[in-house]
C-alpha cells in the first residue's frame, strides 16, 4: 500500500469516527431527553378545567400584559384582537404594537373598535424606535395600541414592554392563536414558585388543516400537506422531549417566540429583546439565564406540556427553508453572543447541558451530519472505508432517527392523547419513518445554508408569505 | 461480530420495538375507542341516569373506573343547589370518593393530585382522614392540593401545623398558600393572626397570612403590620407584601412603616410604599411623593404619580407644581398623571 493510500485510509476512519461518534452523542442527548421528558409528563398535574384553573387562580394571579407585534396585519388585525380580548384569565391587558405598517393596520384597528389618541404614562428603560401615539378607548380598558416606527419583531416587543403596567408580559407572534385559558395553563409556575420563575413556555401546536373560527381552533385535524405533517412531528420532538426535557433539566435555552410567558422587571433588567439578530427569542431566555446565574440568585425557567398556542406552518419547500434557515442563523447568532458561557462553571448546567445541547444539536450537528451524508459513501464507493462504519453511520442516521420520533409519539399518546383521531397517530407514526428518508437531510442543507448565511453576517428575516388560517 | 455491526443491529431493534409499542398503542385506541368524543358522548348519556330523570336507565358494569370519577367530579364542579347534592350522593353510592381514596396510593404523582383536588367535594369523614394522611405526601403539589381541599371544608389541622407540615415560607411559596389562609381565616381568624404573631413562622408565611387577613376589615391588625414592616430589615422579601397590605387596610396607622418604606434602598419596596401612601390617603406624605416623582425606577414614578392623584385636591396641587416646575424625570410623570387622570 503506497503512502497516500495509508494516509487516506487513517483519515477515512477519523472522519467516519467523528460522524459517528458525533451521532452518537447527539442519539445519546435524545435518549436523555426522553427519559426526562417521559418522567416530567408523568409528574405534570392533570390537565384541569379552564372553570376550574379559575377557581383556583382567580384571587391569586399576577396581571399579564399580552404582547402583540402587528406589521401589515390589516386584514387579520381586527379578528386576532377579538380573540385576544376573548381570553379567559383575571387581569390582563392587551397591547398591540403596529410596527410601522405600511398598510392600514393602525387604521383599521382604531376605526374598528372606535380608539382615540391617549397619553400614558410609560417606562423607557428598554431601548427601541420612537413611539408615535397611545391609542385606547374607556370601552375596552384592556386594549392599548401602540404605534411605532418599524423596527422588527424585538423592536416592537420592547415598545410593548415599556408600555405595560402587568407584572407578568407575553410576548406571541402576529399570527399565534392562543388557545382561551392559554394564560390560565402557562401561570401556573409563576403562581407556584412566584419567588423563583423568571419565564415560562408553552407548547406551539400546528393549526394547518384544521377547522378555525373567529379566531379559535374548533376542530383538530391534519394537514393534507406533507410538509406540515411532518412539521408536526418535528414540533412534537421540540417541544413534547426536548423543550420538556430541558426545562426538566432547568437548562432550557429557548422559549418560542410565538408564546412565552416572562416576568417583565426581569426582561427589563437584561435590556428587552436584542436587535440584530433574529433569534431574539433564544437570546433574551439566555440573557435571563446569564443574569441569575451571574447574581448567584435561584431562579426557574420553565416549560409546560399544556398545549396553549396554535400557528401556521409554511407548506411550500421555498419558504420552509427559508425559515429553517433562519432559525440556524439565530441559534448562531446566540450561540456566538453568549459562547462565554459554554462549558464555564459558573454557568452551571446552563453552561454544560443547555450550551453543550447548543453546541452538538445546533452547532456542529448539521455540518457532521452532512459531511457524513458525503464522505461516509464515497470513502466506502472507494474502497478505503469498510462496510461496517457505512452500516453503523446508517444506523445512527435512520434507525434511531426512526426511534426518537416514534418514542416522542409513543410520549404523547400514552401521556397526553392530543389526537382525536387513531387515523391521525397512523398517518403520524409513517411520518415519523418517513421522515427520514429525504425530508431529514433536506432540513440538514436548509439548516447549513442558515450557517453559510451567518458567517456572512447576513441579517433580515427574508419574506415569510403566510397561507392564512384555513376558514370555514 | 464488530462492535458497529452491533451498533447497527441494537439501533435496528429499538427502532423496530418502538415501532410495535407505537402499533399496541394504536391498537388499544382501537379496542377501548376512547377519545374525547367518545367521553362528550358518554357524559351526556351519564347525566340524566345520575340525576335520575332515566329511572329505569342502568349504568354499565365497566363504568366503575376512574372515567366515570372523573366525569362525576367534573359535574359535580360544574353545578350548585341541589343537582350538586343529587350529583355527590350518586357519586358516592357508586363508590367514588372510595375510588379517589385508593388513587391517592397512586405511585403517579399526577394521580394523587387529581385524587386530593377532587376529594375536595366529598367532605365524608373517609375522605377527610385521608387528606390529611395526603399533607405528609412526598410531592409539595399533592400536600398543597390536599390542605387546599380540607381548607374547602373547613377540615384543615390547626394553620401553625399546616405551616410546618407543608413548609410555608420556606419549601412552599406559592400564592395558593394566601388562598388556603384565607379559608382557614374565614371560620377561625384567630390561627392566621397567631401566625403573625409567633416569631417561628418565616417570613413568606407572615407575609401570606396578612395578605390572607388584608380584606377582612379587621384594623386591630394594622399596628401590628405596620410594626412587622418597621422592625423588618431593609432586604426583607417580604417587605412589599406588608406596605401592600397596609394599603388595602387604608388605615392611617400604617403612616410611619410607609414613610419609612419611602426611603428604602430598594425601588420594590418603595414603590409598594407610595401605593400604599395612596391608598390610604396620607397626603402628609406628600412632600415625599413629589420627590418620589423623580425616582430613578418609573415603577416608584408611576405609583407616586398614582398615589397623588388619589389625594384629591392636595395631591393634584402637588402634581401641578412638579408638572410646573420639577425638573425631569418627574415632570414628565406629573404630567403624564395628570393627563392620564383627567386632571386639569
Amino acid at each position: 500500500m503506497s503512502g497516500w493510500q495509508t494516509w487516506g485510509l487513517w483519515a477515512a476512519e477519523w472522519i467516519a469516527l467523528l460522524v459517528i461518534f458525533t451521532g452518537l452523542l447527539q442519539t445519546f442527548f435524545y435518549v436523555v431527553q426522553l427519559g426526562f421528558a417521559g418522567v416530567a409528563l408523568g409528574r405534570r398535574p392533570p390537565i384541569a378545567r379552564a372553570s376550574l384553573l379559575w377557581r383556583r387562580y382567580a384571587d391569586e394571579a399576577p396581571g399579564i400584559a399580552v404582547l402583540a407585534p402587528a406589521f401589515n396585519e390589516e386584514v387579520t388585525i381586527v379578528e386576532s384582537v377579538n380573540s385576544l380580548l376573548a381570553l379567559h384569565y383575571p387581569d390582563f391587558e392587551v397591547i398591540v404594537i403596529n410596527d410601522g405598517s405600511k398598510d392600514r393596520t393602525l387604521e383599521t384597528v382604531i376605526g374598528h373598535f372606535g380608539l382615540s389618541k391617549v397619553e400614558r404614562f410609560h417606562d423607557a428603560a428598554v431601548k427601541h424606535n420612537p413611539i408615535r401615539g397611545l391609542y385606547a378607548s374607556p370601552r375596552l380598558p384592556r386594549l392599548l395600541v401602540v404605534d411605532k416606527e418599524n423596527g422588527g419583531k424585538s423592536d416592537a416587543l420592547n415598545a410593548g414592554i415599556n408600555v405595560a403596567r402587568s407584572p407578568l408580559f407575553c410576548s406571541i407572534d402576529a399570527d399565534s392563536l392562543l388557545e382561551p385559558d392559554a394564560l390560565l395553563r402557562a401561570v401556573r409556575p409563576f403562581v407556584e414558585e412566584p419567588l423563583k420563575t423568571v419565564a415560562v413556555g408553552g407548547t406551539i401546536r400546528i393549526a394547518n388543516g384544521s377547522r378555525i373560527e373567529a379566531g379559535q381552533v374548533l376542530d383538530i385535524r391534519m394537514p393534507r400537506n406533507f410538509l406540515a405533517l411532518v412539521q408536526i412531528v418535528e414540533y412534537l420532538r421540540a417541544f413534547l422531549m426536548a423543550r420538556l426535557a430541558l426545562s426538566a433539566m432547568q437548562a432550557l435555552t429557548v422559549i418560542s417566540g410565538a408564546f412565552g410567558l416572562f416576568q417583565r422587571q426581569a426582561a427589563m433588567e437584561v435590556g428587552g429583546y436584542s436587535h440584530g439578530t433574529v433569534g431574539e427569542d433564544m437570546d433574551l431566555v439566555m440573557k435571563l439565564h446569564g443574569l441569575f446565574r451571574e447574581r448567584r440568585q435561584p431562579y426557574r425557567i420553565d416549560f409546560i406540556p399544556d398545549p396553549v398556542c396554535w400557528t401556521e406552518v409554511p407548506e411550500s419547500l421555498v419558504i420552509l427553508g427559508r425559515q429553517r434557515a433562519r432559525w440556524q442563523r439565530g441559534a448562531l447568532e446566540v450561540f456566538s453572543r453568549h459562547k462565554k458561557m459554554l462549558f464555564n462553571p459558573r454557568y452551571g448546567r446552563i453552561g454544560f447541558l443547555g450550551m453543550g445541547h447548543v453546541l452538538i444539536v445546533d452547532v456542529l450537528g448539521p455540518i457532521v451530519e452532512v459531511l457524513g451524508y458525503f464522505l461516509v459513501p464515497l470513502l466506502w464507493g472507494l474502497g478505503l472505508l469498510a462496510a461496517d462504519y457505512l452500516l453503523a453511520f446508517l444506523a445512527i442516521t435512520f434507525t434511531f432517527g426512526i426511534f426518537v420520533s416514534t418514542a416522542t409519539l409513543i410520549l404523547e399518546e400514552a401521556e397526553l392523547r392530543r389526537f382525536p383521531k387513531k387515523r391521525d397517530l397512523a398517518i403520524l407514526t409513517a411520518v415519523a419513518v418517513l421522515e427520514n428518508f429525504g425530508y431529514r437531510q433536506l432540513a440538514n442543507f436548509w439548516r447549513l445554508r442558515g450557517w453559510w448565511q451567518f458567517l456572512r453576517k447576513q441579517q433580515g428575516w427574508g419574506t415569510m408569505t403566510r397561507k392564512g388560517f384555513a376558514r370555514p | 461480530m464488530s462492535s458497529l455491526a452491533a451498533l447497527w443491529f441494537l439501533s435496528l431493534g429499538i427502532a423496530a420495538v418502538a415501532l410495535l409499542i407505537m402499533l399496541g398503542l394504536l391498537l388499544a385506541r382501537l379496542v377501548l375507542g376512547w377519545t374525547g368524543r367518545a367521553r362528550d358522548v358518554e357524559k351526556k348519556r351519564l347525566v340524566p341516569l345520575l340525576l335520575g330523570s332515566r329511572p329505569h336507565g342502568k349504568l354499565r358494569g365497566g363504568e366503575r373506573g376512574d372515567l366515570l370519577a372523573t366525569i362525576l367530579v367534573e359535574l359535580i364542579q360544574l353545578v350548585r343547589g341541589s343537582d350538586r347534592d343529587r350529583f355527590v350522593e350518586a357519586a358516592t353510592r357508586l363508590g367514588v370518593p372510595e375510588r379517589l381514596r385508593h388513587n391517592l396510593n397512586s405511585g403517579s404523582p399526577r394521580v394523587r393530585l387529581a385524587a386530593a383536588e377532587a376529594l375536595a367535594e366529598f367532605a365524608d369523614e373517609q375522605s377527610v382522614e385521608r387528606l390529611h394522611a395526603a399533607l405528609g405526601d412526598r410531592s409539595s403539589d399533592v400536600r398543597l392540593s390536599a390542605a387546599l381541599s380540607l381548607a374547602s371544608v373547613d377540615r384543615t389541622p390547626p394553620a401553625r401545623e399546616l405551616v410546618d407540615m407543608l413548609g410555608i415560607g420556606t419549601t412552599e411559596n406559592s400564592l395558593l398558600t394566601v388562598g388556603l389562609f384565607r379559608d382557614i381565616a374565614a371560620s377561625r381568624p384567630d390561627e392566621i393572626k397567631a401566625l403573625i404573631l409567633d416569631d417561628s413562622v418565616p417570613a413568606n408565611a407572615k407575609a401570606a397570612a396578612i395578605e390572607a387577613l388584608s380584606a377582612s376589615a379587621d384594623y386591630a391588625l394594622v399596628p401590628l403590620i405596620a410594626s412587622l414592616a418597621l422592625s423588618s430589615d431593609s432586604e426583607d422579601p417580604a417587605l412589599p407584601r406588608y406596605l401592600r397590605a397596609l394599603g388595602a387596610f387604608a388605615h392611617p396607622a400604617g403612616e410611619k412603616a410607609v414613610k419609612r418604606g419611602l426611603g428604602n434602598p430598594r425601588w420594590d419596596v418603595r414603590a409598594a410604599a407610595a401605593e400604599a401612601a395612596g391608598k390610604i390617603g396620607l397626603t402628609s406624605l406628600g412632600a415625599l411623593l413629589r420627590e418620589a416623582l423623580a425616582d430613578p425606577t418609573w415603577w416608584v414614578r408611576f405609583r407616586a404619580g398614582e398615589a397623588l392623584a388619589r389625594m384629591g385636591a392636595d395631591g393634584a396641587a402637588l402634581l401641578r407644581q412638579a408638572a410646573a416646575n420639577a425638573p425631569e424625570p418627574g415632570r414628565t410623570a406629573a404630567r403624564l398623571t395628570m393627563a392620564e387622570r383627567g386632571i386639569g
